[in-house]
């Protein structure tokens, strides 16, 4: 996830006052950032998702501004109407529909505002783009091109420019081809017969968007005025970063003006930043709070969160600035009350809800098996259903069609496990060098494909116990196998004799309940023992016991 | 008869008055031997000689010296064998003389390309080999041209120690280094140091009779009549009335034995569930392969946001497609996605696609359970909890496992607030033995307000978070159903797990490394 720089000499300049690293350390949570980092002159924020308008200093401090009551309510920005004109050619529709724009003027830009700048582009590309899919920045050197421009598609090969980091012209199929930015976006264009193209009324190109920006247009510390372009599939998510583009700019002392979009059914003139208008009831934001606020007092924690509050009573009327695009529904804003009032102003009260308690059944007899196998002198192990096909299949000699995983990141893990048995054969690999004997079990889930299931497939409760010691034999397991039966009070179950690949022929019983059956023990077959590389016999059984919990 | 004797145990002095009579057979037979030798012996030598039983001896030695009778000295040795790669290299020949015979053969000098084309070394050898040659002084490495070559400088050089040693140990099998000629002394970290030879650590018990041991037997010893084992047949005769019972030396340390126990990861996760039942809440359990409708849309989670990526959630090849819930459901579901439906939302603004809801993947969130439990309860009151497995695609390092447990409640009533979820984690963190808890505003996408709780941990000095918290957003709970608030809290086991048993590596909790069950305490 992206961090954020605040430091301590923007930070003050910004607020207007003096603030030190341990105030913003100390006030910055507040308003639900976490702090990653802190450092002698800065502090070192982590991105949230949920507020993109705090991807920059600028927009920290508008928020900061408001929480330490050094100016509350709506922030006012002016746009004002600009000469510019964009059209959109139909040709975009099938790759990237949506295009909208604005003109920054009289910026004052250094280094480090330029590196604010791109970072602030990033994180919004990233976090409302989803990685540039949805919605991506162009910034440019307005003075640098000629208005009107042009939003339409090109065929790959059709035009040739020079982009950004190149200083050869290149065609948009060879950007993507070679170029770094192209090869880390391509995707996102995938399967597009044409490539959306930004250029002036004299064919230059601004940019190829979501990929690269033309070397032409290219913002340099001695750029005054910008062109802002942010192109996608979803209009609401670039207007939102259009708007906290343009207001950090606006806080950052640019004069901000529209560009007519003109789509051949409609034009747009962005940025609009008029604000929304919700109606908050006071007393639901009481009730889901648990606070008895005046309105008055809900409209000032509201200020202070930078809403604006127009008619004050039981309703609320509140204005929620354009840069906002976190506030989806009411609730948003009662949490907004919450933030604004402090949370470490909120005592903690305990519900009255009174319920009676309830312990899910197969917890609980996953419980009682485990009192039983402890009383056996067994040592609980826990493992994974996270498992690997070649040592639950392969190295138990045995065929099966467990659970399957399609992008598994490691090796290691490419099913669920359907057995219990391989686990504990690991584990025994694992110990070689503890002292024998070794009496180990699990109690856990299994999980087996099953159409008539909901999912698809089932999770059922398994029992599975090993010994491993000079002496392991089938007689040994067998007692405990049989004790454990006894234990949970299953009275008609049978040990038959049968032939499993895992075990020694022979030396292998399968055990029936009513006919049906629900488990095996037996000796481990020597070819299994190499597999796990164990030196020493081993003895084991497993049981599924599910029947037991539909039994109750 | 009885003989006053002085003896030293653990720093105290004390006098005790040994009957003779209360000396074994074995204690008498192993005295005896000590006497005749009159120099120190080995244990090795007093079992070969005696005839005695190993630990009978051990035993007899220890109790012995306890009373005074005998000094007992524990030396340590040290052996010397060759390991699986020494064996090799002492059949074949040092990997450098290889080279050396090769080049020599070659006249004197051979290129690098040549030495590997003629497979005289494995590949991976080729450059142990080098250099040694050269560290050794027989060969020289010259680069001209971007081609090495290797030159012969000393064409028969006599065998160094290491080779001797080598040479030494594999005709020996296995040497004490005490017995090794002093020559080739210098050759064992050599040796060492190349993986080729091993060390073995041995420790000897030598016993010598002291004064009052020979006191003792010039004394006359008569063999104790006691007996170690009280049978069946001494009770029921009640003849142990006429038998002693021999005192034995309870002081002297046991071999240590270990219960079968549980899991220290089970006795933890019952302890959270106790804390939860303790204070109401019915325990629920629901299916770990789910469907994506589940686990993200029912929890308004965009289709694409990033946590429903590949590379953060397990996908499924089988099976690879989950039904759907009624179809009710799914199209308020839908249109809450879409546009807030009836929930008072504005929605995100996308147009849904139910493909992606079916894909079948392993549940990320134990949510998933909890909100498929709301659909199904929507009377109040409800608490439910659950502390399960859930899935992340991640490598496993010692901050993450791919496979971890959450823990998870939710009450649903008509008159909770915000102030009541700070109430119940409150509570929730006192029971663990918490006490200083803050709580600051947070985000998750699927509640609102949000809540993070952090704790005080007490051995790092700092706010650790926990749980993360909040009420269940209207476009979640409204399409179920549900229009009264739901507080719901959640968070990893494993970290509290690491806390309370003091690890720094999460995979430590699942390693089920025995000796580490076997030791760690009962969790109290």
């Amino acid at each position: 996830m992206p961090t954020l720089v605040l430091k301590v000499k923007r930070m003050s300049e910004l607020l207007g006052r003096e603030v030190t690293v341990e105030e913003l350390e100390r006030i910055v949570p507040w308003l639900g950032v976490d702090i990653e980092d802190v450092g002698s002159d800065y502090i070192k924020i982590e991105y949230n998702p949920n507020r993109p308008d705090f991807s920059s200093q600028e927009g920290i401090a508008r928020a900061l501004k408001g929480f330490m009551e050094i100016e509350t309510g709506l922030p006012k920005y002016t746009v004002n109407p600009g000469p510019v004109v964009l059209k959109v050619d139909p040709s975009v529709r099938p790759v990237r529909p949506w295009i909208v724009c604005g003109v920054v003027r009289g910026l004052k830009l250094d280094e480090e505002r330029i590196m604010e700048i791109i970072e602030m582009e990033e994180a919004l590309d990233w976090a409302i783009g989803r990685d540039r899919a949805v919605s991506s920045i162009g910034l440019h050197n307005l003075d640098a091109v000629k208005p009107p421009f042009k939003y339409h598609a090109v065929w790959p090969d059709e035009i040739r420019f020079v982009p950004l980091d190149m200083d050869v012209e290149m065609t948009p199929k060879e950007i993507l081809r070679v170029h770094p930015k192209g090869v880390a976006y391509r995707r996102i264009l995938e399967g597009a017969e044409r490539y959306p193209i930004i250029t002036d009324c004299d064919g230059n190109v601004l940019s190829f968007p979501p990929i690269i920006n033309g070397a032409l247009t290219r913002v340099t510390e001695d750029t005054r005025n910008i062109f802002i372009e942010l192109t996608g599939t979803r209009l609401e998510a670039i207007f939102a970063a259009l708007n906290i583009l343009v207001t950090a700019f606006a806080e950052m002392g640019g004069r901000l003006e529209s560009v007519a979009v003109e789509y051949t059914d409609q034009v747009l003139v962005t940025p609009n930043l008029s604000p929304s208008r919700w109606m908050l009831n006071v007393k639901s934001a009481n009730k889901l709070l648990g606070l008895k606020l005046k309105p008055e007092q809900v409209a000032k924690c509201l200020e202070k969160m930078r809403l604006g509050v127009e008619s004050v009573g039981e309703e609320l009327l509140v204005l929620v600035p354009a840069y906002r695009h976190d506030i989806m529904h009411n609730v948003d804003l009662i949490e907004e009350v919450a933030i604004g009032y402090g949370y470490f102003n909120l005592e903690p009260t305990f519900p009255s809800t009174v319920t009676i308690a309830a312990e899910n059944s197969t917890q609980k007899l996953s419980n009682k098996l485990r009192m039983i196998m402890i009383g056996f002198g067994f040592t609980e192990v826990i493992n994974f259903t996270l498992a690997n096909y070649k040592e639950h299949f392969e190295y138990m000699m045995v065929k099966g069609d467990p659970v399957r995983i399609l992008n598994p990141v490691s090796a290691e893990y490419d099913i669920l496990r359907s057995s219990l048995l391989p686990c504990l054969l690991k584990v025994f690999g694992n110990n070689k060098h503890e002292p024998l004997p070794q009496m180990i079990f699990e109690v856990g889930d299994v999980i087996v494909l099953d159409d008539e299931a909901e999912t698809g497939a089932r999770r059922i409760l398994h029992l599975a116990g090993a010994i491993m010691h000079s002496e392991a034999n089938f007689t040994e397991i067998k007692s405990v196998a049989e004790g454990v039966l006894r234990e949970i009070d299953v009275q008609d179950y049978v040990f038959k004799a049968t032939d499993h690949p895992s075990f020694i022929p022979g030396r292998c019983a399968e055990v029936k309940v009513r006919g049906n059956h629900i488990g095996v023990v037996g000796e481990i077959h020597p070819k299994v023992l190499n597999n796990f590389e164990l030196e020493y016999p081993v003895g084991a059984f497993e049981y599924d016991l599910q029947f037991i919990l539909e039994r109750e | 008869m009885n003989v006053g004797i002085v003896t030293v145990a653990e720093g105290r002095v004390y006098n005790l008055s040994l009957s003779l009579k209360e000396l074994r057979e074995v204690e008498v037979k192993v005295l005896r031997f000590l006497a005749e030798r009159g120099e120190k012996s080995r244990l090795s030598d007093i079992l070969a000689e005696t005839g005695l039983e190993h630990a009978a001896v051990v035993k007899s030695l220890a109790w012995l010296e306890d009373k005074g009778l005998v000094s007992i000295e524990s030396i340590k040795l040290e052996y010397l064998s060759l390991t699986d790669e020494g064996k090799r290299y002492a059949s074949s020949g040092f990997p450098e003389r290889i080279l050396l015979s090769f080049l020599v053969e070659k006249g004197g000098e051979a290129t690098l390309k040549d030495v590997f084309e003629a497979g005289i070394l494995p590949e991976s050898i080729v450059n142990i080999a080098i250099g040694w040659a050269r560290r050794k002084g027989w060969i020289d490495v010259l680069k001209t041209d971007g081609k090495t070559t290797l030159r012969v400088l000393s064409p028969s050089p006599t065998r160094g120690s290491d080779e001797v040693l080598l040479v030494f140990l594999w005709e020996k099998d296995r040497v004490k280094r005490s017995e090794l000629p002093e020559e080739l002394a210098p050759a064992i970290d050599l040796l060492y140091k190349r993986n080729l030879l091993e060390k073995q650590s041995e420790t000897e018990i030598l016993a010598q009779i002291t004064s009052s041991g020979i006191k003792v037997l010039e004394s006359g010893v008569e063999v104790d009549e006691g007996v170690s084992l009280l049978t069946p047949d001494l009770i029921r005769t009640q003849a142990w009335r006429n038998v002693k019972l021999r005192r034995f030396n309870v002081e002297a340390p046991v071999k240590p034995v270990y219960p079968g126990k549980l899991h220290p990861v089970v006795q933890l996760i019952n302890e959270i569930r106790e804390i939860f039942l303790s204070i109401g809440f019915e325990e629920i359990r629901g299916p770990l392969v789910e469907s994506a409708f589940w686990n993200f849309d029912a929890l308004f989670t965009p289709q694409d946001h990033p946590a429903r990526e590949m590379h953060d959630t397990f996908y499924l090849k089988k099976p690879s497609i989950v039904k759907l819930p009624d179809e009710g459901l799914v199209y308020r579901v839908a249109k809450t996605h879409e546009n807030g439906w009836e929930t008072g939302s504005k929605g995100w603004g996308y147009t849904w696609n139910a493909e992606l809801a079916q894909q079948a993947i392993l549940r990320t969130h134990t949510t998933a359970t909890t909100i498929r439990h709301l659909a199904e309860h929507r009377t109040p009151p409800v608490k439910v909890f659950s502390v399960d497995r859930v899935y992340r695609n991640e490598r496993v390092d010692y901050k993450h496992l791919a496979e971890f447990h959450q823990i998870e409640g939710i009450i649903v009533d008509k008159n909770v607030t915000l102030r009541d979820l700070m109430g119940v984690l409150r509570e929730f963190y006192w029971k663990l033995g918490v006490k200083k808890v803050q709580f600051w505003p947070s985000f998750f996408p699927y509640t609102e307000p949000s809540i993070q709780s952090t704790v005080y941990v007490e051995k790092y000095k700092a706010w650790v978070e926990l749980c993360g918290a909040g009420i269940f957003r209207p476009e979640v709970t409204v399409p179920l159903g549900v229009k009264i608030p739901v507080l719901a809290w959640g968070g990893g086991f494993e970290r509290i797990a690491m806390l309370r048993l003091g690890l720094d590596d999460i995979r430590d909790l699942y390693r089920n490394s025995l000796g580490w069950l076997r030791q760690i305490p009962v969790i109290l």
